[in-house]
């Protein structure tokens, strides 16, 4: 088992890293909970990438840690992890549009529990980003797949004012097609971990800018970084931090390569990142203290990201029930 | 990144594989995931079997494969030392019942060592020679550069006063790797030499204690007066610590395969054990069990890309989290063992408890893990000041 990265990969981290620093400042964030537009110059930038979705998810994966790591609002996660993919399993003619960046799309596969498995509720939940894509894919019982340009739509809100998720209903209207069953639940399965990456992502951000403060904040004449108390809840950070990023790599390797492993692979990755991503929003807080509690920090930005995508696509617990139907 | 080693490679491990289905002694496939040599052999220290299953190890070339032929290995690269870990932790195949000589010692000689010294490194490997560490103290544990164990300086030889503790292997090894304080008024790190001291020499007491697990292992060792010749110095005079710190080993990078292993070993126990429990239906059980699966598969990833930075030469800060994560990890599969059987949980009577105490006996001796050879705490401050950069405590 190799995870050396090649010279390509590096390659995309590196591309990945530089844009997303340069595109995506916080000051855009906070730009974006008054207006979602202001993350459409972001988008353009990110048009470029959108053939990352229909390649490797171990590519693709390195490319949204790093928009993790600044929390990028906008339609690229729905397009490139969920809409792209779908499209290519399924042979829709929108794929090479899709592609090519000129068109944008999410998907709605979870009903009122929230949970991504095919069903036949009327109403689509958790779909991110509706608003403003050009397509919403709804796949329904059985499965079928029927995509729409607009659906009636309601925000629902949550704590992340970073990504924005919709109630989709499902109008009699749509025309739906058999799709495979296998093709949905490898969708869902890379999207997961796409999301993971992410999460690690934000985990590393939430991380960094834990232990600068820490190097940096004086109390009692020291570093409050040379506590012990601070110490020790950093290095558990980093050993959450630093198992959530292997195990992401790994699963997106499993899914790539079709490996046995995968289905347990995939739930390890989304459990712990979300383990990884909790832990340093809530250290995080703690170690910053009172400047931690305000609006005008960015740490809760991240924090709030973290959060909401713990939730998203089956939480850490609902992966854990998953995997323990695989143990026993 | 790729799932799969290449071709060469894996030829490696077929040729591994043959060996070990010929040459492997039932004994030495043990199977156990828990407590060390002495608890699993009914107390005996070092069997017959497993001597000579060493020697055949490093006769046939596969007792550390990344080193020379005449060193008991076969000269192979870092992948396939990696490979050879793997395939022994998952056939849970025991190479040796003492790491010490071949493990630390071994490499240290090899770094540190003068010609002749260097010549003993073979007998350390195959296991002809038993080795103990005398590092530990009544008053230096992890603050191991407060030793007071003290050595005069002459100029043929060295005269030793003082005591270690917790010396494994001591009731049986014919040599001490054993560090002494030579300059008493240096600052304490800087005060600190290593010395090879035979067992045998006058003037050596060893007092044996016993584990938790209630069977011999460790001891204590007192030395009074007694004359190591200065030969006997490894490295420079009051360069000790400089060893301390650990020579770059062969293996250092593949250390976690094999608790990795472990750990994967008693969760599927700890299934099982859920099935014969009848509890296995039990949804917090269920997320339990889950959850420490979860954490294991993470590790073993985590191991596997810290060995990728390691072979592309830089430091892989992974393997500072891996023996911490590890070893704690192992002390709650444990518990979470003896929880599964209720009102039965301490239970070790072989025909009412499950597994021969299994768990039980399995979560005391998890704790030597979380202590030895730096504590789960000392682990902490390393990952903080070393890894994080975080600055050292007032
Ligand atoms: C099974 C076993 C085998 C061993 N074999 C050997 C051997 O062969 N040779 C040998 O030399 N030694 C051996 N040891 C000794 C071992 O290395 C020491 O026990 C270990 O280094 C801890 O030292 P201590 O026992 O003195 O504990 P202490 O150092 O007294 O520690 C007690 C507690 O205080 C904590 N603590 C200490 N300092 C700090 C700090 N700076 N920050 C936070 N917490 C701290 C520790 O984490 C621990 O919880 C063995 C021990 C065991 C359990």
């Amino acid at each position: 088992m190799d995870f050396s990265l090649t010279g390509h990969q590096q390659l995309v981290q590196e591309t990945a890293r530089q844009l997303f620093t340069r595109e995506c400042p916080t000051t855009l964030l906070r730009g974006h909970i008054e207006d979602p537009a202001a993350s459409d110059p972001l988008w353009r930038h990110l048009r470029e990438f959108t053939p990352l979705g229909d390649g490797p998810l171990t590519d693709l994966c390195l490319f949204l840690e790093e928009a993790g790591h600044v929390a990028a609002p906008g339609p690229f996660f729905a397009t490139t992890a969920l809409f792209a993919p779908l499209l290519a399993a399924t042979g829709d003619e929108r794929l090479a549009a899709t592609l090519a960046g000129d068109t944008t799309g999410t998907v709605a596969i979870a009903g009122t529990d929230g949970i991504w498995l095919p069903n036949n509720d009327p109403v689509k939940t958790f779909v991110p980003e509706a608003d403003r894509v050009d397509w919403v894919a709804i796949v329904a019982d059985g499965p079928v797949l029927g995509v729409v340009d607009s659906p009636t739509i309601r925000q629902v809100h949550t704590v992340d004012t970073t990504r924005r998720f919709f109630e989709v209903d499902v109008e009699p209207d749509v025309a739906f097609r058999a799709i495979d069953a296998d093709a949905v639940e490898a969708i869902v399965q890379r999207a997961t971990v796409a999301l993971a990456a992410e999460m690690v992502g934000t985990a590393r951000r939430l991380f960094e800018l834990t232990l600068q403060y820490a190097k940096e904040r004086v109390q009692f004449d020291v570093p409050i970084g040379s506590f012990q108390a601070i110490q020790h809840k950093l290095a558990d950070m980093a050993l959450d931090l630093e198992r959530a990023t292997s195990a992401v790599q790994y699963a997106a390797m499993t899914v790539d390569a079709k490996d046995a492993d995968r289905t347990r692979a995939v739930h390890v990755a989304k459990a712990a990142a979300g383990a990884a991503a909790k832990r340093a929003a809530k250290d995080g807080i703690q170690i910053h203290g009172g400047i931690g509690y305000t609006w005008e920090h960015d740490l809760h930005l991240f924090i709030r990201r973290a959060y909401a995508s713990e939730y998203w696509l089956g939480s850490s617990e609902w992966h854990r029930d998953r995997l323990a139907d695989l143990l026993f | 990144m790729q799932l799969a080693w290449s071709p060469e490679d894996e030829a490696f491990r077929a040729e591994l594989v043959a060996f070990l289905d010929e040459h492997v002694p039932p004994e030495a496939a043990g199977g156990f995931d828990y407590a060390d040599a002495a608890d699993r052999s009914g107390g005996e220290l070092l069997p017959d079997w497993a001597r000579a299953w060493q020697a055949t190890l490093f006769d046939h070339g596969w007792m550390i494969p990344g080193y020379p032929p005449e060193l008991g290995g076969r000269n192979c690269t870092p992948v396939q030392t990696l490979i050879y870990l793997e395939e022994m932790a998952s056939r849970r195949v025991l190479r040796s019942f003492h790491f010490p000589g071949y493990a630390i010692v071994a490499p240290s000689l090899l770094e540190f060592g003068t010609e002749a010294q260097r010549e003993i490194v073979p007998a350390a490997i195959r296991g002809d020679t038993v080795w103990c560490i005398g590092m530990s103290e009544p008053n230096a544990g992890s603050d191991l550069a407060g030793l007071q164990t003290r050595a005069e300086v002459h100029d043929d030889r060295f005269v030793i006063n003082g005591q270690k503790v917790w010396t494994s292997y001591a009731t049986i090894a014919q040599k001490c790797f054993c560090y002494v304080r030579t300059d008493p008024t240096a600052p304490k790190h800087r005060g600190i030499s290593t010395v090879i001291v035979d067992m045998d020499t006058p003037g050596i007491e060893i007092r044996p204690l016993r584990h938790l697990s209630g069977v011999g292992g460790f001891a204590e060792v007192f030395f009074t007066d007694v004359e190591v010749p200065r030969e006997n110095l490894v490295g420079e005079l009051n360069g000790g610590w400089r060893i301390t710190q650990g020579s770059l080993a062969h293996e250092r990078a593949g250390l976690w395969v094999d608790g990795v292993a472990r750990l994967e070993t008693t969760i599927e126990g700890l299934v099982d054990l859920a099935r014969r429990r009848g509890v296995d239906r039990d949804a917090t059980v269920r997320r339990r069990m889950a959850e420490l699966y979860e954490r294991a598969a993470s590790l073993r990833a985590l191991g596997y890309k810290g060995f990728a930075s390691f072979a592309q030469g830089s430091s892989a800060p992974e393997h500072s989290f891996m023996k911490m994560a590890t070893s704690e990890l192992s002390k709650e599969c444990f518990e979470a063992g003896m929880q599964l059987q209720g009102a039965y949980g301490a239970v070790v009577d072989p025909d009412r408890g499950e597994e021969q105490g299994r768990w039980a006996l399995g979560f005391l001796t998890s704790f030597a893990g979380t202590i030895a050879g730096g504590s789960a705490e000392i682990q902490r401050n390393i990952i903080a000041q070393r890894v994080l950069g975080l600055p050292r405590g007032t």
